[in-house]
């Protein structure tokens, strides 16, 4: 069966203490958290037709009210009502967050692609393709976003076309660096399905007369994609929680914003529990909507022994 | 060397390191014959094949298919592979492709056919190996038998004019060695040159019109097979022929 030997996730585990319920309470879950997201941006780009820009969707004051009112639910009111002050905030982060992420990840994937084809495949470029790998996972993250902005002083250089797109041109700063850093793990990812990929298959592709780069691309690449797609989830659940790092260059993406709440209204609890449940939520997203890509390209008659 | 002999392999020795497998390998081929060759594991017979369609390279000696020179660094060595087809003793079918898959890519991405043409051709030369009804099973989905006779289809779909078989049927299950050996005696009788590499010696009996034994890299003997069965001149082959027999 699919999936038997992967570690199962946090949804999965839910799901299975009630099937039906837990799936349902998931579901749930991520169509409250995403359609806030979605109807908060909505808002936000048509001018506030729904609720002013910049204040929640609902009257802090008014949901404050309705929890007093309910025994045993007056003691959290105020502080509910200071999340539901927070989430215009959390919103705006959460778009960067994703664009950063998403951006980051797409992009990264095209680098890394050849360089794993390379590191399995080439010559001179498998050493160009390691060293590159070694040097970008051998050195902080943060180091190489501090060299990118504050060295390279990249954002002032960012191309009139791409300037302006964003509230801050370091946003293209941060993406830069997630995609350059993300490539290098990506393609370690990547690398180890290639090599999973069966050698009969390349001389098979040769044999009918593929050159060994078609080869590469219409035999040993759709398998080792496919193949790498478990493994390859954990570089973009990791990409969403790191792009958290972007806040050190001062891009006003969740974390960053979160903090800069926490740390006006002293309410470090508070804020950080929310953060860390917004995070979970996109991490969650990511996984299970991986899962799902990875059952839907699964090969026919290839159970779990393809996440190999 | 005026040549109407179709595959000429001349004087072919290779080496892996300091190891010799091939020795000045020599036999010919006409066009529609079928050549067997036999002998120990480890004896050349897969490398010898292999060095036909330069899947592995000779580095002394020459081959020459239909007038052209083989071994020649000139030599389009992705032409000369779209023109020789090959079955694998694994099969080493396309995983993540359907039968249909399977056949259809070198028609679709060498031969640069349309999809539709491709997926025609590969229907037909899926009908041929008796196939019909499995054009949308996976590999992992069909039997080894089935596996390889998809095997000799997607060769076939590149409309070859010699096929090379690198024992296609060791590693069958003994029930499913029939209908692979079934569909090769059809491709005999519809006239294809075939060169092959087996233990199945009932086969190269059947159909062989000659048959090479290699011993060590070397060619210990040659001959139609009746002869070469009945009356071996070397004491080698006939003990190499005693063994098999004796686990027949």
């Amino acid at each position: 069966m699919a999936g038997a030997t992967r570690p199962r996730t946090v949804g999965e585990r839910v799901a299975d203490t009630d099937p039906s319920v837990g799936r349902i309470l998931l579901v749930a879950a991520g169509a409250l958290f995403w359609g806030w997201l979605v109807v908060s941006w909505v808002n936000r780009w048509l001018g506030g037709v729904i609720a002013p820009v910049g204040e929640p969707l609902v009257a802090p004051d008014a949901v404050e009210g309705a929890l007093a009112a309910v025994p045993g639910l007056a003691a959290v009111a105020p502080d509910v009502a200071f999340v539901v002050g927070l989430t215009p905030t959390l919103a705006q982060g959460t778009w960067l967050t994703v664009v950063i992420t998403g951006a980051s990840l797409v992009c990264g994937f095209f680098i890394a692609v050849p360089l794993a084809v390379a590191r399995v495949y080439g010559r001179f470029s498998a050493w160009l393709s390691l060293g590159y790998t070694e040097l970008l996972r051998g050195t902080p993250l943060l180091a190489q976003l501090f060299v990118l902005y504050y060295g390279l002083n990249l954002a002032a250089s960012v191309p009139a076309a791409l300037s302006g797109v964003f509230p801050r041109d370091v946003v293209w700063v941060a993406i830069l660096g997630f995609t350059l850093n993300g490539a290098a793990y990506q393609a370690e990812y990547i690398r180890g399905a290639v090599e999973s990929v069966d050698e009969g298959q390349i001389t098979a592709g040769r044999a009918i007369g593929l050159s060994k780069l078609e080869s590469i691309y219409y035999v040993v690449l759709p398998q080792a994609l496919r193949y790498a797609i478990p493994s390859w989830t954990n570089e973009f659940v990791y990409l969403i929680k790191y792009s958290s790092l972007a806040g050190f260059i001062t891009v006003p993406e969740l974390y960053y914003l979160a903090n800069r709440v926490a740390t006006e209204t002293f309410r470090y609890t508070t804020v950080f529990l929310v953060l860390g449940a917004m995070y979970l939520a996109l991490v969650l997203t990511a996984s299970k909507f991986m899962e799902r890509v990875d059952d839907r390209v699964a090969i026919p008659g290839l159970g779990a022994d393809r996440e190999r | 060397m005026s040549d109407d002999v179709f595959l000429r392999v001349n004087d072919v020795s290779k080496w892996y390191g300091d190891e010799q497998v091939l020795d000045e390998v020599s036999f010919e081929m006409d066009r529609s014959d079928v050549t067997v060759l036999i002998g120990p594991s480890g004896s050349g017979k897969s490398t010898m094949l292999r060095c036909v369609n330069r899947l592995a390279e000779a580095q002394e000696g020459s081959i020459t298919l239909d007038g052209e020179e083989v071994l020649s660094p000139d030599t389009d060595v992705d032409r000369l592979r779209r023109e020789v087809g090959m079955v694998f003793q694994s099969f080493n079918l396309f995983a993540h492709l359907s039968a249909l898959g399977n056949v259809a890519l070198g028609p679709r991405r060498v031969l640069g056919l349309s999809a539709a043409e491709a997926r025609e051709r590969a229907t037909s030369q899926l009908e041929r190996v008796g196939l019909a009804d499995q054009l949308e099973s996976y590999p992992a989905e069909l039997s080894g038998g089935q596996q390889q006779r998809v095997g000799i289809a997607r060769a076939l779909a590149m409309e070859p004019k010699l096929m090379l078989f690198d024992e296609p049927t060791s590693a069958l299950d003994p029930e499913l060695i029939g209908e692979v050996l079934e569909v090769m005696r059809a491709l005999v009788d519809e006239g294809m040159t075939m060169l092959v590499v087996t233990h199945e010696m009932s086969f190269a009996r059947a159909v062989a019109d000659e048959v090479v034994f290699l011993d060590d890299g070397r060619v210990v003997e040659r001959g139609p097979p009746e002869q070469l069965f009945e009356r071996p001149e070397k004491e080698r082959t006939g003990r190499f022929l005693e063994r098999i027999a004796s686990h027949d």
